[in-house]
């Protein structure tokens, strides 16, 4: 009998993409509704956006059972955090979190791209991106997930956020206004999803300021 | 490693009003050191008429031997300049003849037509040709740069604003691109002129 080997694979890849842009009172965060594995679309609405705590919202894509089990244990992790500390987390403190929790499985990794927004202590728009055994770092505005490549480039364009090795340190928030900043994040999408299958069918856009927490939605290209 | 990305490269053009431009990157590396800064990927067909070539960059200036070869052929027995169709089938075929063994060169063309109308163009390594109306992109950018594309393509541009544009595609997308950058060479081509510009670009 020939030797058999593993064929199977506790990963997957679900794709979409996922987009934040963090201003000096606002944050805001995207991401597209489908799930798809290989050449098949699983579902056209699945959110890849979880609010965690009142100030920080997380949108991940990568393998969604993964993404799944991190966002449950996220939630049970801030349970505790507020019968501990009778408040919520903030979005800071959250980011410090999620990569402690994905370090945890540095050697049988979450497949999960993360990117983090919120507002700071201050109300200032934050933005924190991941790769998947936690490394992260808090930047103006991040693109992850299948369009990441194609979208990066144009957010480098159209904000480009001062070099983080510049001495005193700048502030990476973006100038952009609230509606500006809303209006960009349509455009990235719409771009990216004329060239990455697994981005499309609808945008769901989460934005944080001071008034608390609000939603959009725009339909994209379904082919 | 793919053998397409030895070098490293990024390539892209633009279709206008009436013109057309093409740009790429200056940077030739062995994988991750660069070894020159000032590059040529685009050669010059005849007045109206550049290509291209990104890949493998020692297959590229063969390629382009063998190219200028045949047109000049051409010149001599038809006493003029080969159309920017005409050329994309001849590199087409000269790239088929190698299906098996193939130059590892993905080809941008682009020239102006019979009555300037503009003429873009790409082919895989082996000669599938792609016609599109708006851009064209090739090199190890090749995704950042349809993403650059996409968002800031309009239709009809005029030869300065459509210079500006693939100048801030170009740029963007080859910082996001460790094995392409250094600078960039800009074509925009009129029914007039061709206007070659050098760009100054992150040196990392």
């Amino acid at each position: 009998m020939t030797k058999q080997q593993a064929n199977w694979s506790p990963y997957d890849n679900n794709g979409g993409s996922c987009v934040a842009i963090a201003g000096a009172d606002y944050c805001v965060i995207a991401a597209d509704t489908r799930m798809s594995t290989g050449y098949s679309i699983l579902t056209r609405e699945y959110s890849k956006i979880c609010k965690l705590a009142d100030k920080s919202v997380m949108a991940s894509s990568g393998f969604q059972a993964d993404v799944k089990a991190l966002q449950k244990l996220l939630a049970a992790r801030h349970l505790i955090y507020q019968h501990q500390h009778n408040k919520q987390m903030s979005c800071p403190a959250m980011a410090q979190l999620l990569s402690n929790t994905l370090y945890y499985k540095r050697f049988f990794p979450y497949y999960s791209f993360n990117v983090l927004g919120g507002l700071d202590n201050e109300g200032k728009g934050c933005v924190f991106t991941y790769d998947a055994v936690g490394s992260y770092e808090r930047v103006g505005y991040s693109s992850q997930g299948s369009g990441s490549t194609l979208i990066m480039p144009f957010l480098d364009n159209q904000l480009k956020s001062p070099s983080p090795l510049l001495l005193p340190a700048q502030d990476a928030v973006t100038p952009l206004s609230e509606a500006e900043a809303v209006d960009l994040v349509k455009t990235v999408f719409a771009s990216a999803t004329e060239r990455d299958i697994y981005t499309g069918d609808k945008l769901e856009i989460v934005i944080l300021n001071a008034d608390g927490i609000r939603r959009e939605y725009m339909e994209l290209r379904k082919d | 490693m793919s053998i397409f990305e030895y070098n490293g490269s990024a390539l892209i053009a633009m279709v206008g009003k009436n013109c057309f431009a093409i740009a790429s990157d200056r940077r030739l590396g062995v994988q991750l050191q660069t070894v020159a800064t000032d590059f040529q990927r685009i050669y010059k067909i005849h007045d109206k008429l550049l290509i291209g070539l990104s890949g493998l960059a020692t297959d590229a200036q063969t390629l382009y031997q063998r190219l200028v070869f045949r047109h000049k052929l051409y010149q001599l027995r038809e006493e003029r300049d080969m159309r920017p169709e005409t050329f994309a089938s001849l590199v087409s075929a000269i790239l088929y003849e190698k299906r098996f063994g193939p130059y590892f060169c993905q080809p941008v063309i682009a020239g102006l037509s019979d009555e300037d109308k503009p003429f873009i163009c790409t082919m895989d390594s082996i000669g599938a040709k792609e016609l599109a109306k708006d851009f064209v992109v090739a090199g190890t950018a090749s995704e950042s740069l349809y993403g650059a594309c996409e968002a800031m393509f309009k239709p009809d541009m005029e030869p300065e604003e459509l210079f500006e544009t693939v100048s801030q595609a170009l740029l963007s997308s080859v910082d996001r691109d460790c094995l392409s950058g250094w600078g960039g060479h800009v074509y925009v081509v009129t029914p007039t002129e061709v206007k070659e510009r050098i760009l100054k670009g992150r040196m990392d």
